[in-house]
C-alpha cells in the first residue's frame, strides 16, 4: 500500500496546501479591508449616516466568518501537510483533534456530537499519518452509518497496558435500535476498517462492553 | 523617541495596502515593497526601523531577505508574517534573528503591539550605546553603534 500509492497522496496533499495558503491569503485582504472599514467607522465618532447599526452589523457578521474560514483553512492545512512525510511521528491526541474538527461537518449534518475525550498523555507513535486519519474517519463513518440522528460520539486515545489505543464510543440510540457491537462488525465499512489498521500494523476490534471500536497501535 | 519608520514587504498588494492604510489610521507611517528585491532596494534608500516580512513570495523568498537584511542591517527589528510556516521555518527564522514570526491572518492589533516592541527594542539597543559611552566603555558602545553606522 505504501508505494506509489503514498506519492499520489503527497501529491495531493501538497496541491491542497498550496491551495490553503491561497485562500489564506484571500481571507487576510478580507480581514485588513473590513478593519480598516472598522477603523474608520470608529473615527466617525457620533456622526452617523443612514443606515450604519446595519452597516455595522454587517462588518461583524464578514468579521465572523472570516475567523470560521481561517479555522477551517487551518484544519485543512494541517490535513494537507499530513502527506509531507510518511511514517512520521504524530501525538494520537493531536491527530484525534484534528480528525474531530475535519469530520464535524458530517457528524453535524446527522445531527450528532462529536468530540474527544478526557484527555492524557502525550501518546507519541511513529505511523503513516494518512492512513491512521483515515481509519478514524472510517470508524467515524461506521457510526453515523447506524444512527438515525442524535448521540454523541467520543474519540479517546490511551494507552492500555503496552499498546496505544484509540476507542470511539458512541451514546445515544442507532437506528433500528440495533445491536451496536454486532451492528459494526457486520457493517460494509469494517472489512476496510481491518485493513487499513493491519496496513498500519495494527487492528480493529468491536468493543462491545462500550459499546464501540477500539484501535490497537503498534509502531511501524 | 523619534518617529518609527516600518517597511511592509509582501506580493500580495492588496493584503500590505490595507495594512498600510490601518497604520497611517493610528498616524503610523509605513513604506510598501511588494517582493524581497524590492525591499533590499528600499533599505538601501531609506533604512526603516521595524520591517514586517511574508515568508513565501516569487523570486527571493522572506527567508532570503531576512538572511541578506540581518547581514547589512542587524539593527533592524524584522517581524515575520506568513500564511502556514512550517516548525522548520520558524526555527530558522529565529535562528537568523528573526525579532517575532507571526501567523497570517494576524489580529491587527497584535501586530501593532508586536511593531511598537520592536521599535522599542532598536531603540534601547541604540540608547545602550549612549549608556556605555557614558560609562567609558568605549569598544562596546561603538560596537552597538555598528549598526546605526551602516545607515
Amino acid at each position: 500500500m505504501f508505494g506509489h500509492k503514498d506519492k499520489e497522496v503527497a501529491f495531493f496533499g501538497k496541491i491542497t496546501a498550496g491551495i490553503t495558503h491561497e485562500i489564506n491569503n484571500v481571507l487576510a485582504i478580507i480581514k485588513e479591508s473590513s478593519g480598516l472599514l472598522e477603523d474608520i467607522l470608529a473615527v466617525t465618532g457620533e456622526d452617523t449616516f443612514p443606515h450604519k447599526e446595519k452597516f455595522k452589523k454587517a462588518l461583524k457578521r464578514i468579521l465572523g466568518q472570516i475567523q470560521r474560514g481561517v479555522a477551517i483553512t487551518n484544519n485543512l492545512n494541517w490535513f494537507a501537510h499530513s502527506s509531507d512525510h510518511s511514517p512520521t511521528s504524530v501525538d494520537l491526541n493531536e491527530v484525534t483533534e484534528q480528525m474531530v474538527l475535519l469530520a464535524s461537518r458530517f457528524a453535524r449534518l446527522k445531527n450528532v456530537g462529536l468530540e474527544t475525550g478526557p484527555k492524557d498523555g502525550p501518546f507519541i507513535i511513529k505511523t503513516h499519518p494518512v492512513a491512521l486519519q483515515m481509519a478514524l474517519f472510517i470508524s467515524i463513518e461506521i457510526f453515523l452509518d447506524l444512527i438515525t440522528s442524535g448521540g454523541k460520539i467520543t474519540l479517546f486515545p490511551r494507552k492500555i497496558q503496552n499498546n496505544y489505543v484509540v476507542g470511539i464510543h458512541f451514546e445515544g440510540m442507532t437506528a433500528d435500535d440495533a445491536n451496536l457491537p454486532q451492528a459494526i462488525i457486520t457493517s460494509d465499512r469494517w472489512a476496510f476498517l481491518q485493513e487499513t489498521m493491519a496496513c498500519l500494523g495494527g487492528s480493529a476490534q468491536a468493543d462491545e462492553s462500550a459499546s464501540g471500536i477500539l484501535l490497537y497501535f503498534t509502531e511501524t | 523617541m523619534k518617529e518609527m519608520k516600518v517597511l511592509l514587504v509582501d506580493d500580495e498588494e492588496e493584503f500590505v495596502k490595507s495594512l498600510s492604510e490601518r497604520m497611517e489610521m493610528r498616524d503610523l507611517k509605513s513604506d510598501v515593497s511588494l517582493s524581497g528585491e524590492q525591499a533590499l532596494k528600499t533599505m538601501d534608500e531609506d533604512l526603516p526601523d521595524v520591517m514586517v516580512l511574508d515568508l513565501k513570495m516569487p523570486g527571493m523568498d522572506g527567508m532570503e531577505v531576512l538572511r541578506r537584511a540581518k547581514k547589512a542591517y542587524p539593527g533592524v527589528q524584522i517581524i515575520m508574517l506568513t500564511g502556514h510556516g512550517s516548525e522548520k521555518d520558524e526555527k530558522e527564522a529565529r535562528r537568523l534573528g528573526v525579532f517575532e514570526y507571526l501567523q497570517k491572518p494576524v489580529e491587527f492589533e497584535k501586530l501593532m503591539r508586536v511593531v511598537t516592541n520592536a521599535y522599542k527594542k532598536k531603540f534601547e539597543s541604540s540608547m545602550s550605546a549612549v549608556t556605555f559611552a557614558e560609562a567609558g566603555e568605549f569598544d562596546t558602545a561603538r560596537k552597538i553603534l555598528e549598526d546605526e553606522k551602516k545607515k
